[in-house]
């Protein structure tokens, strides 16, 4: 079987709120039916299933273990979890499918992270012995980054102003947006800074939600569905893990693994990229090699909602729905890991041909 | 149901770290108002000191070399409204700063009063803690050098 | 510089706390309300028919999600299916310093057990499996809905303080023999 048999037929996203009364199981289980429901699957036919979630953020240890109330784990299943955004446990499932024993994966991202502070938690992620003593938080690193690439001459606030306000009207035609709205990047640039040199508005909001995917093989696929996302390549790659020791106005990972994953030059039509800051979008685009001719995060992206731990994965859904309703002939979807873009994946997407 | 149901829990880790001889190394010369950085077999420094060369992976042994105890802010943040985890309670700059004699940029704190003091390039000099603890945070904060 | 051997002694402590707040789902608002009441609710899957003691707002077995619709009471008595008696061990947030019994109690109308509950009123070495036992509730003024977390698996301890004997015979383990946990 070859590496790019392997396509996208069921898929679901639970809307993302502030905060979710719902338990983390009961957001996957939601999520994993109607997935299972789209792809027109019994479950009892799926012969992996991969999670990715982080017990942090909802502070429950082994909530991970909980989360398998979501699988259907009954009669057993065979099943991973990897402390990762659902993006890297579609990555497993990819994988995994490709030993040619099974045919089809079920995979869910998940994140509770209300009942947690992401600016007193996300300092755990990072070095304990230089950095997590400072208390450093995401938000600040993301500013670092930002500051960067303003001294670099690579973008202006303005651009930053025009990249939320253009993810914010895009994500009032989406059901599943957290925020939204219709604003002129003018009125934007006149908000104070929340952590300079980014604005309110240049940051993503923190979402509970979960999302899941169904994974077939080519010819279950066909089977299934007239219009199976084929998966044309798929690769992650991961820089040095302190910020004063990479270009942070770069993203090399990124440009390393979308060529990996195939993008070559090829035109994208959609791209759905993982950019929780504006300031992350002109990274992006820049080691994408994305022009005027590739729509940027139709669905809002980030900016609208972020499910941390399942906002990879529903970039992959977002790319995925539009390639299967005909928007898109060719997609990416871009997920990152870490903090300023330390750790990126890319993801190639199409129609059957 | 209108009414809000919470549960409010604390979880808490109790951690003690070895450090080894370069991280150690570093958080003693801390002591002793100095900071350490480790050469690469490429003539790279780099502080904070690493055990292994983030590129190659390579092993880069222990011995320290002195950097600093000036340099220069590579890039910045103001954070009007710190955390209770932060180093500074009133705001700061969190920024990059490549010490004299360095090749990669330390994180830590910029005590510059003002954002309007802050700008890519300055030059900073760190202010000491009274009572080291054998951390990081032994350096206070950066402040520019020569006042504001 | 110090000696390398030195600087190699030095320890960092790093005490990590985080705090959260977690929002409870209907599901456990309902069993909580419930326990002040003097009831103990579950909810019984429309496939499988098991009832989840506390409710968990799905059947997981099933992969069914329910809801208040599917609640239904259970008694406050129930077998002792297995116990142990747990010597307390000195470790960082340990509050016990007694012996005390751990029991998984099935109650009556439930398809799984209660863990973690002690039995009270007898001798830990007198406590054994089929024990007939029934809920010692805390006065009505005095329950709460303390107690719970958004974990799913809820607690009784905001209105009961445990079990003792029911005074009915021991249960022959045929009864109760898939649910030892």
């Amino acid at each position: 079987m070859a590496a790019t048999d392997i396509a996208i037929v069921g898929w679901a996203q639970t809307p993302s709120v502030e905060r979710s009364t719902r338990t983390e199981p009961q957001l996957c289980m939601e999520a994993n039916l109607a997935a299972i429901a789209k792809a027109g699957i019994d479950r009892h036919d799926i012969g992996f299933t991969c999670a990715g979630s982080c017990d942090y953020l909802t502070g429950g240890p082994f909530a991970f273990v909980a989360n398998l109330d979501a699988a259907g784990a009954w009669p057993p299943i065979a099943e991973s979890h990897v402390e990762m955004d659902g993006a890297w446990a579609l990555y497993e499932a990819w994988v995994r499918i490709q030993h040619g024993d099974i045919d089809l994966a079920l995979v869910f991202g998940s994140g509770k992270s209300s009942p947690s502070n992401p600016l007193e938690l996300y300092p755990q992620q990072l070095d304990p012995y230089y950095l997590e003593p400072l208390g450093l938080d995401p938000l600040s690193i993301g500013a670092i980054q930002a500051r960067a690439l303003l001294d670099a001459g690579k973008a202006t606030e303005a651009d930053f102003a025009a990249a939320a306000a253009r993810s914010l009207r895009d994500a009032m035609s989406n059901p599943n947006a957290q925020a939204s709205g219709d604003h002129d990047p003018a009125d934007l640039l006149k908000a104070d800074y929340v952590c300079a040199p980014l604005r309110a508005h240049d940051v993503a909001p923190v979402s509970d939600g979960a999302a899941a995917i169904i994974l077939a093989t080519a010819d279950r696929a066909r089977a299934l569905t007239d219009s199976p996302v084929f998966i044309r390549g798929i690769d992650h790659r991961i820089e040095v893990h302190q910020p004063g020791m990479r270009d942070l106005t770069s993203s090399p990972s990124t440009t390393a693994a979308a060529k990996k994953a195939g993008l070559n030059g090829s035109q994208i039509d959609v791209a759905e990229l993982c950019a929780l800051f504006t300031s992350q979008e002109v990274i992006l685009r820049d080691a994408l090699g994305l022009g005027a001719s590739t729509t940027i995060n139709p669905s809002g992206g980030p900016l609208g909602a972020n499910p941390v731990m399942a906002t990879g994965l529903v970039r992959i859904i977002e790319a995925a729905q539009r390639v299967a309703d005909g928007t898109a002939g060719r997609a990416l979807a871009h997920v990152t890991n870490g903090q300023g873009l330390q750790h990126n994946l890319v993801c190639i997407l199409e129609g059957d041909r | 149901m209108s009414e809000r149901h919470t549960v409010t829990s604390t979880l808490e880790f109790p951690y003690r770290r070895s450090l080894g001889p370069v991280m150690g190394g570093f958080m003693n010369a801390l002591k002793d108002h100095k900071i350490m950085g480790i050469a690469t077999p490429s003539g790279d420094v780099l502080c904070p000191p690493l055990e292994h060369d983030p590129r190659t992976g390579e092993g880069l042994g222990t011995d320290l070399v002195e950097v600093g105890p000036g340099g220069e802010v590579m890039s910045w943040a103001w954070v009007s409204s710190p955390t209770s985890r932060h180093p500074l309670s009133h705001p700061f700059a969190f920024a990059l700063i490549k010490l004299d004699g360095a090749s990669t940029s330390l994180v830590h704190a910029v005590d510059a009063g003002d954002i309007g003091v802050m700008h890519t390039g300055m030059r900073v000099l760190p202010r000491w803690k009274e009572e080291p603890a054998g951390l990081v945070t032994d350096i206070e904060a950066f402040v520019p050098e020569g006042g504001k | 510089m110090a000696e390398p051997e030195a600087a190699s002694a030095i320890m960092m402590d790093h005490l990590v706390t985080l705090t959260y707040v977690e929002d409870l789902p209907p599901n456990t608002v309902r069993f909580a309300e419930g326990l002040v009441d003097g009831r103990i609710i579950g909810e019984k899957c429309p496939v499988c028919a098991r009832v989840i003691v506390p409710p968990k707002g799905y059947c997981s077995l099933d992969m069914v999600l329910m809801d208040s619709s599917h609640e239904l009471e259970v008694s406050d008595h129930g077998t002792v299916t297995g116990f142990t008696i747990v010597a307390p061990v000195k470790y960082y947030g340990q509050t016990k310093t007694e012996p005390f019994v751990y029991a998984s109690v099935l109650l009556d109308g439930a398809s799984g057990t209660l863990g973690g509950q002690e039995i009270k009123g007898l001798p830990a070495d007198k406590v054994r499996d089929g024990m007939r036992v029934k809920a010692i509730w805390k006065a009505p003024a005095e329950r709460t809905t303390d107690g719970q977390s958004a974990r799913g698996w809820g607690s009784v301890s905001g209105a009961i303080d445990g079990f003792e004997s029911s005074g009915e015979p021991d249960v022959p383990k045929d009864h109760y023999k898939d649910h030892i946990i």
